[in-house]
This record gives structure tokens, C-alpha cells and sequence, in this order.
């Protein structure tokens, strides 16, 4: 990596800081350790991070809580690492700003995974392109134009812009409850069937095995991602 | 004793007309017959007053003869010279027996407001005593003590949860008539079932939306004309027992939910404790064990396999972690499913992605049913179902072998199946495999301590569905989840232009 970046690691826990910081530090990443969330607010804010990595249970604030403050001046990406299997906090934390979350416990390839995703985004966000081409499928965003091992695919308008809301966010979780805000618009956040029969006609369309898909994930009780 | 009582004040009232006739005879000299009349007239006023109606009508009638005997001339005779007297008679007669009329009507009436006031008094005492009460046994002591001043042996009968008087389960005839009180809401007279001429009553004790039971009240000794039982009286004592009843059956009500709300956040929050402190060493574990098999990867390979293994122990530590909570948590009962009208494609593809890992080497295809409708399930319990199956189905496959899910619809169900090429159950565990703790083998080399179907039991059930198994023709395992049905929300597919 030729530029050098900035971490930002909050997490009460010594191991888990140490053995991610050590991980980090192998990719070339400089990594600041916060053991609180006020700590945490304090580096955030003088550090100029590339990324922050969150811990949602901290034993002075809520993780969702620096997030919201985190987000009143950054948007740099946001990883979070909850022992809560509970999905309804992750969707707050996604809802709050964060980008992604990592469950524990995690392996250190799945945090570098996470980690490249949410920063690999970031840089494409820069300057959206015009083609996102994924498996044998080619998506020319200016064109409204998808095609399959070279064939032209027919998607409704709300198939489309369904695809598009994901790709353009490659990697990063979408809740369900945006998902529905952002395509068929805030009256419908009840009908949330729709948005699971207009996945499954997406990786009907686009997906080798719809069963198995590789690209159009769905993130159980949480929403869906896509992954190029 | 009433008998005597009133015969007394016959005499008295003769006794006074005597007296006054006896005082009036030397007046007689000196006095206008007008004035002796009017002498007569105030003591027939008099005893109406205060000896009541019958002794006020026999004063006057004897006053008249009194009068007419002792001092109308021709004296000591009934017979009458002057024919004027009969108007006297007429007069005396009228004047005392309207007086004596409204005397003793005036009297009634005062001694009607009188018990009334008392009745009133009581009543209010009754309902001051039952708003203190706390318990049933208080509440039927106050209204026994009651209807004991009223002369009446009462009993109280509580309806169970099935609609039965437990207490009058050897009284068949006294059990329907309570029901029937209760089904009517009204009082019944059952004074003809008693032997002697004692009045009966089985009066309802309910409210508009709750029956508790019936107050069986049966009169028992002699009472005062003025406390009579009736059924206005009695209907009063059970409206004030139903609301007092209704009253602690709510702070009861309340109590409970506060209780129940207390041990269930109690209970959540131990699990999630739990849960966070058991994790976070675990995943230091994984994530420190990892670190070592990344950076011995090339060089000591005792290391880095060693460094693997705990990876690995900690993963499955994890698991079995997972499952132990939820199974707590299933166990515990009241597990709020988040149910939601979704397709079986999302949580397959979902699961075999969660464990990609574990399933290295299992080809896995998936056959869906094209006309599989929406299915209102909770997608995470469901997860964490096929999760389990998926991974007993790798453990227990050759290598290579081929793990087949499918999708399907059946009779009224919406069914997966997971078969692996294994080999498959033997039949006389069968039984015993949603059990917890037991497993195919008792002494299995495979880790694992046999949670795992029991919770897939649990979460399928917590569903109303089913979860069966038995051992395909060609020996692999197959298990099958079936989901009910439903009714699925509208789907309307978007018009295009």
C-alpha cells in the first residue's frame, strides 16, 4: 500500500485490540487504540482516520452512539465488531452510518476481508464509474444497459434501480428497511416482501446458481449486500 | 311476645278513656258538654299518636260511647234526647279515625325512612370494608358478616378456569342452578328447594367481560320485619363484591405482568451477559490462533498446525455456545418470533454462505420448487436451523460427498430437506435424535454433544411446523423442516410501460 492510513481501533478488550492491531499493522495500516468511546471520540477527532473500527458493546457509551457523533463530521468508513447476535442492533448501528459489521468471533482473514471491502469502497466512491462489471455480468450505468455473457437483460425500472442502489455500495451492508426507502420510496417500508420478490427475479436474471448466489447476498435479519 | 304486646296497648287505650271519663264525671257540673267532647277528642289524638291505628279506632269508637253514655242526657243510658248529639257523635267519630289514619301513616312512614337509613349506613359500611379489603378470604368475611345481620347463612363460589364450581362439584342440582345464574346474570330465587319456609337465593357475582362466581344465600333465623333479605339488597352486596373482586383481580393482573416483565428482562439480560462474556475470550482465541496460523504459514509447521486446531476448537466452541443460548433461550419459553412473509431462497443461500467454511469439500446443490410461495417465517431461528443441518450434514458425509437441499410444497406445508450420502440414522435412535444430548453414536469421534437437532426441534416447533428424519433408500440421512402455510400478502407486479 503506498499511502500510509490511519485506524482508528475502539474496543475495551486488550486481545482483541492487540491481535487486530498486529493484523492491521501487517497490511501496512497505522493503528491508534482507543479502550473507551470517549477515548475513542477524542482520537477520531484528532487522528484524521481512514477508517474507524467500533466495538459495539464499550463499557462507557454505546457503539451506535460515537457512530451518530462520529458521523456529524466524517464520512470516513465505519466497521463494526459486536458480540450481539442480536440483528436488530446491527441494523441500528448500519442505520446510524456504520458500513459494515464483523461478528464475533472473527477470523483475522474475514477482518482483512471486511477491512478492504469498506476502503476499496470508499476509493470507488470518489469517481463513480460508469461500468461495474461483476461475474459474466456488465452493468453500463449511463446506458441503463445490462448484459449477461454478452446478452442484453430485460429488468423493470424497479429491478433496475434496485441493482443500481446495490452497486453502487459494493460490499456494504443495505438494510432492508433503506433499501425499501430508497426504491419504492418511504410509503412502502411495510411491504418489505416486495424487495424479496425483486431479489430473487434480480438473481433470477443475473445469478449463475439464484440458490447459491455469489454476488447478490442476502445478510439474514439485516439486509442485503453485493460483493463483485 | 308481639302478640302480648299488642293487647297491652288495647287496655292501655281503654285504661286512659276510663281515667279521663272517671276525671271528666265531677267536671261535668262546671263544664260545657262541648268542652268534654273536645276532652275526648284530644285523648283519641293522642293515643292515635302513640298507641298506633287499632287502638286509635277502638279509642274512638269508645270515646263516642263513652261520651254518649256518661254525659249526653237522658245520663247512664245509650238513648239520645236531643238528636242534635248525633252530630257530635258523627264529628267525634270522623275526626278520631282520621286522625288515628294519619297518624300512623305519618309513623310508617318516618319508621320506612328510618330503616332505610339504616340499610343505607350498612350498605356504605359494607362497601367501606370491602374497599379495604386486600384478599378473597377478606372480601367474604365482610360480606358474610353482612348478610349475617340480615339474618342469612351465605356462602361464596368461585368459578375455575373451565367454567366449574370446584366447591359445589358434589352438588349437581346447586352446581346448574349457579351456572345458570351466572349464564343469566341474574338472581334466582330458589326458596322452594329449602324445607322450611326460609327464602333462598344464588345471586351471580360478574362483571361485564369476567364471571367469579355465585353467592349461594339461604335465610336462617327469625328477623325483624325491617331487615327483611330482598333481592334488590342482595343484588347490592354482589355489585359491590364484583367491583372489589374486578378491583384485586386487576392489581393481581398487574402485579403478575410486572413480575413476568422483571424476570423476563432479568433473564435476557443474564443470557446476553452471558453471552458477551463467553464471546469475547472465545474471539480473542480465534482471532490471537489465527494471527499464529498466518505468520508460521510457510515456516514451523507443528506450529501452524497446532495454531490451526485451537483456531478451529474455538470456532466450534462457538457454535456450541450459540446453541447452548438459544436453546436457553427457546427453553425459557417465550421467544418473540420476528416472523415475516419471506422466500426460502434467501435463508438457503444465506446459510451455505455462513458456513462456506465448514462445508469445503461438500458439493452442495439446491432445487427449488418454481411455485414455492412466500413463507412467514422467522429468518434468523430458521438460519440457525439449516445452519445446524447443513453442518451435521458435512459432518457426518464422506469427503466429496454431495449435500442436496430442496424446496418443496406438501399437502399444507412448505418443506426443506437436507440429505447427505452418509449413513443415515439407525432406526432404533431415530426417536431419541431430537432429544438433547443424544446423538447416533453415543461414543462418536465427531464432535459435537447433540443440541443441535434438539434446537432445530425447537425453533421448527416455536413455528407450528415439523421436523422429521429417516435414512434415504440409498442410506444417506434426509432431514425435513415443514413450515405451515399461510396466507401470504398480495403481490402485485409493477405495470410496464
Amino acid at each position: 500500500m503506498s499511502v500510509i492510513k490511519n485506524v482508528i481501533v475502539i474496543e475495551d478488550e486488550p486481545q482483541i485490540r492487540s491481535f487486530v492491531k498486529e493484523a492491521l499493522e501487517n497490511e501496512g495500516w497505522i493503528v491508534f487504540e482507543a479502550e473507551n468511546g470517549k477515548r475513542g471520540l477524542i482520537e477520531a477527532g484528532c487522528r484524521k482516520p481512514d477508517l474507524l473500527i467500533v466495538d459495539l458493546g464499550l463499557p462507557d457509551m454505546d457503539g451506535v452512539h460515537i457512530i451518530k457523533e462520529f458521523r456529524n463530521w466524517s464520512a470516513v468508513p465505519v466497521l463494526i465488531l459486536s458480540a450481539r447476535t442480536e440483528e436488530t442492533t446491527k441494523i441500528t448501528a448500519l442505520d446510524a452510518g456504520a458500513d459494515d459489521y464483523l461478528t464475533k468471533p472473527f477470523g483475522i482473514g474475514e477482518l482483512l476481508a471486511r477491512v478492504r471491502a469498506v476502503t476499496r469502497r470508499r476509493l470507488q466512491a470518489a469517481d463513480a464509474p460508469a461500468k461495474v462489471i461483476f461475474g459474466n455480468v456488465e452493468i453500463d450505468l449511463p446506458q441503463h444497459s445490462v448484459t449477461r455473457h454478452g446478452q442484453a437483460v430485460h429488468l423493470t425500472p424497479i429491478e433496475y434501480r434496485l441493482l443500481v442502489m446495490l452497486i453502487t455500495n459494493p460490499g456494504k451492508i443495505l438494510s432492508q428497511s433503506r433499501l425499501m426507502k430508497e426504491v419504492w420510496g418511504p410509503n412502502h417500508a411495510e411491504s418489505s416482501h416486495y424487495l424479496r420478490i425483486y431479489m430473487s427475479h434480480l438473481r433470477q436474471k443475473l445469478e449463475n446458481d439464484p440458490a447459491q448466489p455469489e454476488h447478490l447476498l442476502t445478510e439474514i435479519g439485516v439486509g442485503y449486500r453485493f460483493e463483485s | 311476645m308481639r302478640q302480648n304486646n299488642q293487647l297491652g296497648v288495647y287496655v292501655l287505650a281503654i285504661f286512659i278513656l276510663t281515667l279521663v271519663t272517671l276525671i271528666s264525671t265531677p267536671l261535668h257540673h262546671y263544664l260545657d258538654l262541648a268542652n268534654i267532647v273536645m276532652i275526648f277528642l284530644l285523648v283519641v289524638f293522642l293515643n292515635a299518636h302513640k298507641l298506633g291505628r287499632g287502638p286509635a279506632i277502638m279509642s274512638a269508637v269508645l270515646a263516642v260511647a263513652l261520651f254518649d253514655f256518661f254525659f249526653v242526657p237522658p245520663r247512664f243510658s245509650f238513648a239520645v234526647h236531643d238528636l242534635q248529639y248525633l252530630v257530635t257523635f258523627l264529628v267525634m267519630l270522623c275526626v278520631g279515625l282520621v286522625t288515628a289514619h294519619l297518624t300512623t301513616r305519618l309513623q310508617k312512614k318516618t319508621e320506612d325512612a328510618v330503616n332505610k337509613e339504616h340499610d343505607t349506613n350498612r350498605l356504605y359500611m359494607l362497601a367501606r370494608e370491602l374497599a379495604g379489603a386486600t384478599t378473597l378470604g377478606q372480601i367474604f368475611e365482610v360480606v358474610k358478616k353482612y348478610l349475617l345481620s340480615l339474618g342469612c347463612q351465605s356462602a361464596l363460589h368461585l368459578v375455575d378456569n373451565q367454567g366449574n364450581f370446584p366447591t359445589l362439584r358434589y352438588e349437581v342440582l346447586m352446581h346448574d342452578l349457579a351456572l345458570s345464574a351466572l349464564r343469566q346474570s341474574s338472581t334466582l330465587n330458589i326458596t322452594q328447594l329449602s324445607n322450611n319456609d326460609s327464602q333462598g337465593f344464588v345471586v351471580p357475582i360478574k362483571s361485564i367481560n369476567q364471571s367469579f362466581g355465585v353467592l349461594i344465600v339461604q335465610e336462617s333465623a327469625a328477623i325483624p320485619d325491617d331487615y327483611q333479605v330482598n333481592v334488590r339488597k342482595l343484588e347490592a352486596v354482589s355489585d359491590l363484591a364484583t367491583i372489589t373482586m374486578e378491583r384485586l383481580h386487576y392489581v393481581d393482573l398487574a402485579q403478575q405482568t410486572q413480575l413476568e416483565a422483571t424476570s423476563e428482562r432479568l433473564r435476557s439480560s443474564i443470557l446476553s451477559a452471558l453471552s458477551h462474556d463467553l464471546r469475547t475470550p472465545l474471539t480473542g482465541l480465534v482471532g490471537m490462533s489465527d494471527s499464529l496460523v498466518m505468520l508460521t504459514e510457510t515456516k514451523e509447521i507443528k506450529i501452524h498446525s497446532a495454531a490451526t486446531a485451537i483456531r478451529d476448537q474455538a470456532r466450534t466452541m462457538n457454535n456450541l455456545l450459540s446453541n447452548l443460548l438459544d436453546m436457553a433461550r427457546l427453553q425459557v419459553g417465550k421467544v418473540k418470533l420476528k416472523k415475516e412473509w419471506q422466500l426460502f431462497e434467501d435463508v438457503i443461500g444465506a446459510s451455505i454462505q455462513l458456513l462456506k467454511p465448514a462445508l469445503v469439500g461438500h458439493p452442495i446443490t439446491v432445487q427449488l420448487d418454481p411455485d414455492l410461495p412466500l413463507i412467514n417465517f422467522d429468518a434468523v431461528l430458521i438460519e440457525r436451523v439449516l445452519c445446524n443441518l447443513l453442518e451435521n450434514a458435512a459432518k457426518y458425509s464422506p469427503a466429496e460427498g454431495v449435500i442436496e437441499i430442496r424446496g418443496f410444497v406438501n399437502a399444507e406445508t412448505a418443506c426443506i430437506s437436507i440429505r447427505d450420502h452418509g449413513k443415515g440414522f439407525s432406526e432404533h435412535n431415530r426417536d431419541l435424535l431430537f432429544q438433547m444430548f443424544s446423538r447416533g453414536d453415543t461414543e462418536s469421534r465427531l464432535p459435537g454433544v447433540g443440541m443441535g437437532l434438539a434446537i432445530c426441534k425447537a425453533i421448527v416447533e416455536a413455528h407450528q411446523g415439523t421436523i422429521s428424519a429417516e435414512t434415504s433408500n440409498d442410506g444417506g440421512a434426509v432431514v425435513t423442516i415443514a413450515l405451515p402455510l399461510g396466507n401470504p400478502p398480495e403481490f402485485k407486479p409493477e405495470l410496464e410501460i
